[in-house]
């Protein structure tokens, strides 16, 4: 049971991190690139990318809640930070607001996660520019539709902070098998129907 | 001021801004499921037409509650972690169950809605749009169940110093959670019909050439406020006995809370009376020729809003100093983060969320004022709103 539980909350952080990776690179991306054509591109899978944070938390939450309070409030203004940056991106980006908010946006909410991976490894806080430098990249394989590469830049910004986790010990911060077991029965079949979903819809508005 | 008051302060003011956007929203998915049902059936272009408008106000105002809602999400692990720590394998079951079940398929579908709009065969592009509603409604579900739970606790059985999940059914049965989540569901409602009655109205006053459009919009909004209060006061009252055996005492929990309290119950009777009243004026649209009482349907808009952050005042600040009633004390739940820290978080959020809400009512406005298309125009703000 603890083994499937770390499954499931490192598929819905790596496939947040793998989709919102190149979100955030294009935001990023925006000031040098054409504004109207690079937003366009990633209209159909901004809502479903973000989404999978939001899994993720209510996973962390429910099947980890001895470890999701120390981690978020242990690193209070680094998430203030991410969150005040998603609050603007997406605002932003849904809104066709001005570039640079969606540029600012961006930035706060990759600079934000890089200081959360150098505040997990206890490196020092250059180590933060790793994520922005990653996001970016993957950003621009969207962008210029190097499906080869995606899958490469994709597992570059999903795995360093999954890889920075694998250091703590969660045995003892996990919820009770009672309560494991029932989320157990929702979450197994709900992220296969998301995936197909998310799929379809972008299958359909590339119709 | 403290830690604990400055968290406290941080989760009234962003779970106020936050459920002001979730009362737009539940209500509009419930009236757009009514005219896109018509329009499925009847084919009627006016139908099509009352989709698309108050499906573009409905998606401006998910698209911006959505970010408030991922806000509400990590506080509770950033501003009190005690809470997790103590109570997360119960409070955290219908937590998550919301995060997955509501959120994460509610904006799948929604977006499927979105961008199968002319695309898809038109019962599923409707089945997607019941699917967004029930997903929406299982969203109030969960989280009402586990407000219950913070309200009367249930269901738990105290391991060493943590609370265990032992009867999951008794957190769906909870009396505090019964009565509360038809209150809530039937105060969207409410919220839905004033605010298609108040900008029908502003239309009128405009003297919109949309006449048909706007006439059964009116209709429709009065007449499902007037469905919608009755039992909205009901589920209320139906409340007071469960408080009195559960939570005595609520009602002096401060000296003020009376006041809120009396003041939704205000609204409330208004709302209830107005509707009725109205009723037999739509009858040959003789509401709509007597032109003042379109002036306090425009002002009426922000009533039921009021009224609901009135309602939440009354039941949480009534639970203090308890978090998990009779279990767990607010002020020892709070997480161990220095008070500036909670000051920072708290000034960011605040502020972008009363940013949020001016720019959700400056699109909404616009949206308003553009009125229906003559032409037909994609319905997500994704391409259109600027």
């Amino acid at each position: 049971m603890e083994m499937l539980w770390l499954v499931v909350l490192g598929t819905l952080v790596v496939g947040y991190f793998a989709l919102a990776g190149f979100d955030y690179g294009t935001g990023l991306l925006l000031p040098f690139r054409g504004r109207d054509e690079t937003l366009r591109r990633m209209t159909p899978f901004f809502l479903g990318n973000e989404v999978w944070l939001v899994a993720a938390i209510g996973v962390l939450f429910a099947a980890f809640p001895r470890l999701e309070g120390e981690l978020l409030s242990g690193a209070h203004s680094t998430f203030t930070l991410v969150l005040a940056g998603l609050v603007l991106f997406m605002a932003a980006v849904q809104l066709r607001l001005w570039s640079w908010l969606v540029f600012t946006g961006a930035l706060m909410v990759s600079v934000g996660w890089g200081l959360f991976l150098a505040h997990l490894l206890h490196a020092p806080v250059v180590v933060a520019l790793v994520m922005p430098a990653l996001f970016a990249l993957h950003g621009w394989v969207f962008q210029t539709r190097r499906w080869t590469l995606f899958p490469v830049t994709a597992l570059l910004c999903a795995l360093p902070i999954p890889l920075a986790f694998s250091s703590i010990d969660v045995a003892g911060l996990m919820a009770h098998t009672d309560t494991l077991g029932l989320l157990a029965w929702v979450a197994i079949p709900i992220i296969p129907l998301v995936v197909v979903l998310q799929w379809s819809i972008v299958a359909i508005s590339s119709r | 001021m403290s830690a604990v008051d400055l968290a406290r302060l941080q989760f009234a003011l962003t779970t106020s801004f936050h459920f002001l956007f979730v009362l737009l929203t539940l209500g509009l998915v419930t009236l757009l499921v009514i005219m896109q049902t018509r329009f499925t059936i009847t084919g009627a272009p006016v139908h099509e037409r009352m989709t698309r408008f108050w499906g573009r106000i409905y998606v401006i105002n998910y698209a911006l509650g959505i970010v408030t809602g991922i806000v509400m999400e990590f506080q509770f692990g950033l501003n009190w972690s005690g809470l997790a720590i103590y109570a997360g394998d119960v409070f955290g079951a219908p937590l998550a169950l919301e995060t997955l079940i509501a959120f994460f398929l509610e904006s799948t579908f929604l977006g499927l809605w979105i961008f199968g709009w002319g695309k898809l065969n038109r019962w599923v592009h409707l089945a997607l749009l019941y699917l967004t509603a029930l997903t929406a409604y299982a969203s109030a579900f969960w989280i009402m169940a586990a407000n219950g739970f913070l309200q009367h606790p249930v269901g738990y059985r105290v391991e060493g110093n943590v609370l265990r999940l032992d009867d999951f059914s008794a957190l769906l049965t909870n009396p505090t959670f019964n009565s509360a989540l038809m209150h809530v569901i039937f105060a969207s409602i409410t919220v839905g019909g004033v605010f298609l009655t108040g900008v029908s109205a502003y239309h009128f006053i405009k003297r919109t050439p949309e006449v048909d459009f706007f006439r059964r919009s009116l209709r429709m909004g009065v007449i499902t406020t007037a469905l919608a209060t009755p039992s909205l006061i009901g589920a209320g009252f139906a409340q007071f006995p469960i408080i009195a055996k559960f939570q005595p005492g609520k009602s002096e929990a401060t000296p003020w809370i009376g006041a809120p309290l009396g003041f939704m119950i205000l609204i409330g009777m208004t709302l209830t009376m107005v509707s009725w009243l109205t009723l037999p004026l739509l009858i040959k649209d003789a509401v709509i020729r007597m032109r003042f009482p379109l002036y306090l349907m425009v002002i009426g808009i922000p009533l039921p809003f009021l009224a609901a952050i009135f309602g939440w005042m009354f039941r949480e600040v009534g639970r203090q100093p308890w978090l998990i009633y009779g279990l767990l004390r607010t002020e020892d739940a709070v997480s161990h983060v220095d008070a500036s820290q909670i000051l920072l978080s708290l000034i960011v959020f605040t502020s972008l969320f009363v940013l949020l809400a001016c720019v959700d009512w400056a699109l909404i406005a616009r949206a308003v004022r553009r009125g229906p298309d003559v032409t037909p125009a994609p319905v997500s703000p994704l391409v259109v709103t600027l």
